[in-house]
């Protein structure tokens, strides 16, 4: 097991040896503090105080009543409404005061950056492999008494860890640059969410962290994928291109295949962990439990694939 | 010589059906430097492959220390230390975390073996540079140091002395002997540079079209060409020609400005005094030795990539 450690560390080492490695922090910081400058200095919405004193249930009531009002009129979107209306009026029977845009609503928008992660982890985990074989390391590093597979695990473990640290990076860049700029006032809010009708209290600390980690579903999945490429064809280009273009049209070839009997078992209908929680899943008949098992499968298969070629193949030159 | 280190049982290697190794069987003993001769194309990087793990065999096997290659790899590959053709490292970081890169691969790799191992290879001033910045010559002597980490029972070096100066290539060479001899190293040298295989080696299996055309010491290679090729610059050539003649059985050859034929090492002062007493000016003589070179020509003959 120390053994497997060292490997692990190994491969950090020789990941933060390179300068790429560096140049994507640097890209991933620059894009977390340049969006929250732009928002500051541009930012309409931002610049909203929150009403002082015991004016927010004032403008909360009127907000109801607006709403209430469109709703018999039959025009607006029902449901959104509903929603607003049931959290406004949980605001008011448990005396919690919204607040205006703070370092938590900057935190929920930088999950966009999640997929800024996804391209650079489907880099690392494309090179992880396909690096050792062009720079002929690999019959060096393939020639000490550690089985291949364990080399491999450590390699893959690598890029888990890399893509947990840029993940770590992400959030507490975020809560760093949005406190920084847009003032922490309210820091203990809770976040207000529907569950089965009903308006359910959370820590917003939790909740923020935990739709960090269900949008990286997509990125486990494709660095996984670009991994399984990489193991098997020893060739870093053609993976990062693979594995970048399923990305970006995984949800095209859902739309595409959605009348399909066989859909739902498409790898982009299930990687949207997201959908269960907060809104309706693109497919009807989806369940959280449904598309986990598919996830799993989809992992094992890559996973095994990787495992099978990195292991049996002989290494011989390019 | 002390018992084998390393035993190829009949190893085979067949790639889409067209067999690559036919068969080699032959053991490497500790303390004896064993060169691999053959001409590119012949399998020898092939063979190397496969002892340390990197390729499948199809057939046979190979087993080092008592361990077979196939059946129980990480026993069998702990006792091997090598390089793979080029000595190829990470560009991007400095020599020291190479070594330390590898040294993490192995148990028991402390961190006074590394110094050792750099000062052992005279990589002390330029350890901490990137390897992207060192020379052919600096990077073999990393390769080296890579391979001696672990203090292995074989090293198998594929052409140790490629892009060394002359004086690294005596140093190397130097090391190697010393290994072989003061700590019982079995040493494996492929190459193709035979000259350099005749000062290194031990013994000497040349192996062609994938198998092992014949296997010898080096001395006994040696003894078997005792006849030297002379070489013999003179004054005047017709008269000195004639003499030859009258005492050498084979034939004497005139290219431009000497006289060259086929006598052995005994021979050649009867010769000279024979000359300088018929009053025969005598500018030179060149033995040029015939060497390993021949003998390995003679062996694969020519055009040998089948």
């Amino acid at each position: 097991m120390s053994n497997f450690i060292q490997l692990v560390k190994n491969e950090q080492m020789k990941m933060y040896a390179q300068i790429s490695t560096w140049v994507m922090l640097i890209i991933l910081a620059v894009l977390v503090i340049g969006f929250g400058i732009i928002l500051k200095v541009d930012g309409g919405m931002t610049q909203q105080e929150a009403p002082a004193g015991n004016e927010w249930r004032e403008a909360l009531q009127a907000e109801n009543e607006q709403i209430e009002s469109e709703m018999e009129e039959g025009s607006g979107f029902a449901p959104m409404n509903e929603e607003t209306l049931a959290k406004n009026q949980y605001r008011l029977d448990n005396d919690i005061a919204p607040s205006g845009y703070n370092v938590w609503n900057f935190v929920q928008e930088n999950r966009t950056n999640v997929s800024i992660i996804s391209l650079l982890t489907i880099i690392v985990a494309a090179s992880i492999i396909a690096n050792e074989f062009k720079w002929g390391t690999i019959k060096l590093l393939l020639i000490r008494p550690i089985s291949r597979s364990k080399i491999l695990a450590a390699k893959y473990t690598s890029v888990l860890v890399y893509a947990a640290t840029m993940l770590l990076l992400l959030y507490v860049l975020s809560i760093l640059t949005g406190a920084a700029l847009f003032g922490t006032n309210n820091f203990n809010e809770p976040f207000l969410f529907m569950k089965d009708g009903e308006v359910q209290e959370a820590p917003i600390f939790q909740h923020t962290a935990s739709q960090y980690l269900l949008s990286s579903v997509n990125l486990f999945m494709m660095a996984t994928f670009a991994f399984m490429i990489s193991a098997v064809f020893r060739n870093s280009a053609l993976a990062i291109g693979v594995a970048i273009f399923l990305m970006l049209s995984g949800n095209s070839i859902v739309a595409f295949f959605m009348d399909k009997e066989w859909a739902k078992y498409i790898l982009f209908a299930n990687t949207n962990l997201n959908q269960f929680f907060t809104g309706t899943p693109m497919i009807p008949d989806l369940t959280l439990g449904f598309s986990v098992s598919v996830l799993a499968v989809y992992l094992i298969l890559f996973l095994g694939l990787s495992w099978l070629f990195f292991t049996k193949r002989d290494v011989t030159n390019s | 010589m002390s018992k084998a280190v390393m035993q190829l049982k009949n190893l085979k290697k067949t790639i889409k059906n067209k067999p690559i190794i036919k068969g080699l069987d032959f053991e490497i003993n500790s303390g004896e430097v064993f060169g691999f001769l053959g001409p590119n194309g012949a399998g020898k990087t092939t063979t190397i492959r496969m002892m340390v793990g990197l390729m499948s065999m199809t057939d046979g096997d190979v087993i080092i220390k008592g361990h077979s290659v196939k059946n129980d790899y990480k026993k069998a590959v702990q006792h091997v230390g090598g390089i793979v053709e080029n000595p190829e490292m990470y560009p991007f970081m400095s020599g020291r975390k190479n070594l330390i890169h590898y040294s993490r691969m192995v148990p028991g790799v402390t961190k006074e073996r590394i110094e050792e191992v750099i000062k052992l290879v005279g990589l002390e001033k330029r350890v901490n540079d990137k390897v992207s910045k060192y020379s052919l010559g600096m990077r073999q002597r990393l390769g080296i140091a890579q391979a001696l980490l672990h203090k292995p029972s074989i090293l198998i070096l594929d052409e140790p002395t490629n892009g060394l100066d002359p004086s690294g290539i005596r140093e190397i060479r130097a090391y190697i002997r010393r290994l072989a001899a003061e700590e019982g190293v079995a040493v494996i040298v492929s190459s193709h540079i035979l000259s350099e295989m005749e000062m290194m080696c031990d013994r000497i299996g040349i192996i062609k079209n994938g198998e092992l055309i014949s296997i010898q010491s080096v001395n006994d290679a040696l003894q078997q060409s005792e006849k030297k090729e002379v070489s013999l610059e003179a004054e005047p050539m017709a008269e000195a020609q004639t003499i030859l003649n009258e005492v050498i059985e084979g034939d004497v050859q005139q290219n431009k400005d000497a006289l060259t034929f086929t006598v052995t090492r005994e021979e050649i002062p009867g010769i000279i005094a024979r000359l300088v007493s018929r009053e025969i000016d005598v500018y030179s003589v060149t033995v040029t030795r015939s060497t390993l070179e021949d003998k390995f020509l003679d062996l694969i003959g020519e055009g040998a990539i089948e």
